[in-house]
């Protein structure tokens, strides 16, 4: 637990200190590409090897600039889904539950409806605990299966359980391999 | 009813959402400086206000281009431009339905694009006035000028805009701006 804390952390500085590397390298390379534009404006007074100097340090920053870009977005991506992984390590399964509902955006009443779909329930109890009838339960099922992009209620089940079960391991090997190379 | 108590339960009322990732805060922070600086510090007619104003265009194109390649919340499709869907904002928000967003709100989004537009009329104006072709222009000067003052109204809209939902919805933004987290009232209909 401490290990995949200390990792996060690592990477969570990463990210900190990428953002701060491509934003410098931005500036670095407006100012390169402005100097650029205005030396061809008043050609004749620069000299062309200057202008190409120029340039291709422009272009180089440019290149630069675009790897570091995917390379934080990864990060993020990876922080994001060891975070989840965490939550579910921690039994934190009421959060990680929430997240999900959240990040598919289901209303108040889908949510009620999935939790009781989660906790095993078929359609004609989530009907007569939450007073509607059955046809509703079974549109905000249909609702809550679309948003989740799941098939049925027994793939929505593994989406939780695959969070408990496979990727705390999964991304626990995936940053150790990182850490060596 | 039974349902609903169920699902508040367990945790201390507040979900800790992690929304705005690194380089979206570095960039709004470093814009925030920039349009101080050159507002209001550096004199316009100086070397160093243009050099600002690089900076301020450098940084309007990468939060431009992250739009495009970055985590989803700062995507451009997390917060397309939509006046109707602003409209429905402003309406249930004074209706006292206010729906919570975890990217920008519908409103919030329009302001957004408005003010990197903005800043983007500056940067053009600027460096137009720099060179020869447009030198000395009157418009170009005072297109840059107008644009300022609508830039200064945008900010001013900004902030109000920011207390005004953080006070309708309960999740403090400007502290999700910093630390990159929303703190989201339990049970709350996010979209």
């Amino acid at each position: 637990m401490s290990s995949i804390g200390l990792i996060g952390l690592q990477s969570k500085r990463r990210a900190y200190m990428l953002a701060v590397l491509i934003v410098a390298n931005v500036m670095c390379t407006v100012f390169f590409a402005m100097d650029v534009i205005a030396d061809i404006e008043s050609f004749g007074s620069g000299e062309a090897s200057h202008l190409m100097v120029e340039a291709v340090a422009a272009i180089v920053l440019v290149v630069g600039t675009g790897f570091m870009l995917f390379e934080l977005r990864r990060i993020l991506q990876r922080n994001a889904s060891m975070e989840i992984g965490l939550r579910a390590a921690r039994g934190d399964m009421q959060a990680l539950i929430d997240g999900f509902f959240s990040e598919w955006r289901l209303s108040d009443a889908e949510r009620d409806v999935a939790l009781l779909l989660l906790k095993g329930l078929d359609n004609d109890s989530i009907a007569s605990i939450r007073g509607t009838a059955s046809g509703t339960v079974r549109a905000q099922c249909a609702r809550i299966y679309a948003k989740a992009g799941v098939d049925g209620r027994s793939q929505l089940m593994s989406v939780f359980m695959e969070e408990l079960l496979g990727e705390p391991l999964a991304k626990r090997g995936d940053a150790g391999a990182l850490q060596v190379a | 009813m039974d349902a609903t108590s169920t699902r508040g339960a367990g945790d201390a009322g507040i979900q800790v959402i992690p929304v705005w990732d690194p380089l979206v805060r570095m960039i709004h922070w470093s814009l925030v400086a920039v349009i101080v600086l050159n507002g209001f510090v550096t004199d316009p007619e100086n070397r160093l206000h243009e050099y600002v104003g690089y900076a301020a265009l450098g940084l309007v194109v990468l939060r431009l281009v992250w739009g495009l390649i970055g985590p989803r919340h700062a995507r451009f499709t997390a917060f397309p431009p939509n006046p109707v869907a602003a409209l429905r904002h402003i309406r249930d928000t004074v209706s006292g339905r206010n729906l919570l967003h975890l990217s920008h709100n519908p409103l919030g989004a329009l302001m957004v694009y408005n003010i990197w537009a903005t800043v983007l009329v500056l940067c053009a104006t600027g460096i137009m006035m720099g060179t020869i072709r447009f030198f000395g222009l009157d418009w170009v000067k005072e297109v840059h000028e107008v644009a300022f003052s609508w830039l200064m109204a945008s900010v001013a809209l900004h902030l109000i805009g920011v207390f005004a939902e953080t006070w309708m919805s309960g999740v403090p933004l400007v502290r999700a701006m910093i630390d990159g987290r929303k703190r989201v009232p339990a049970g709350r209909e996010t979209e």
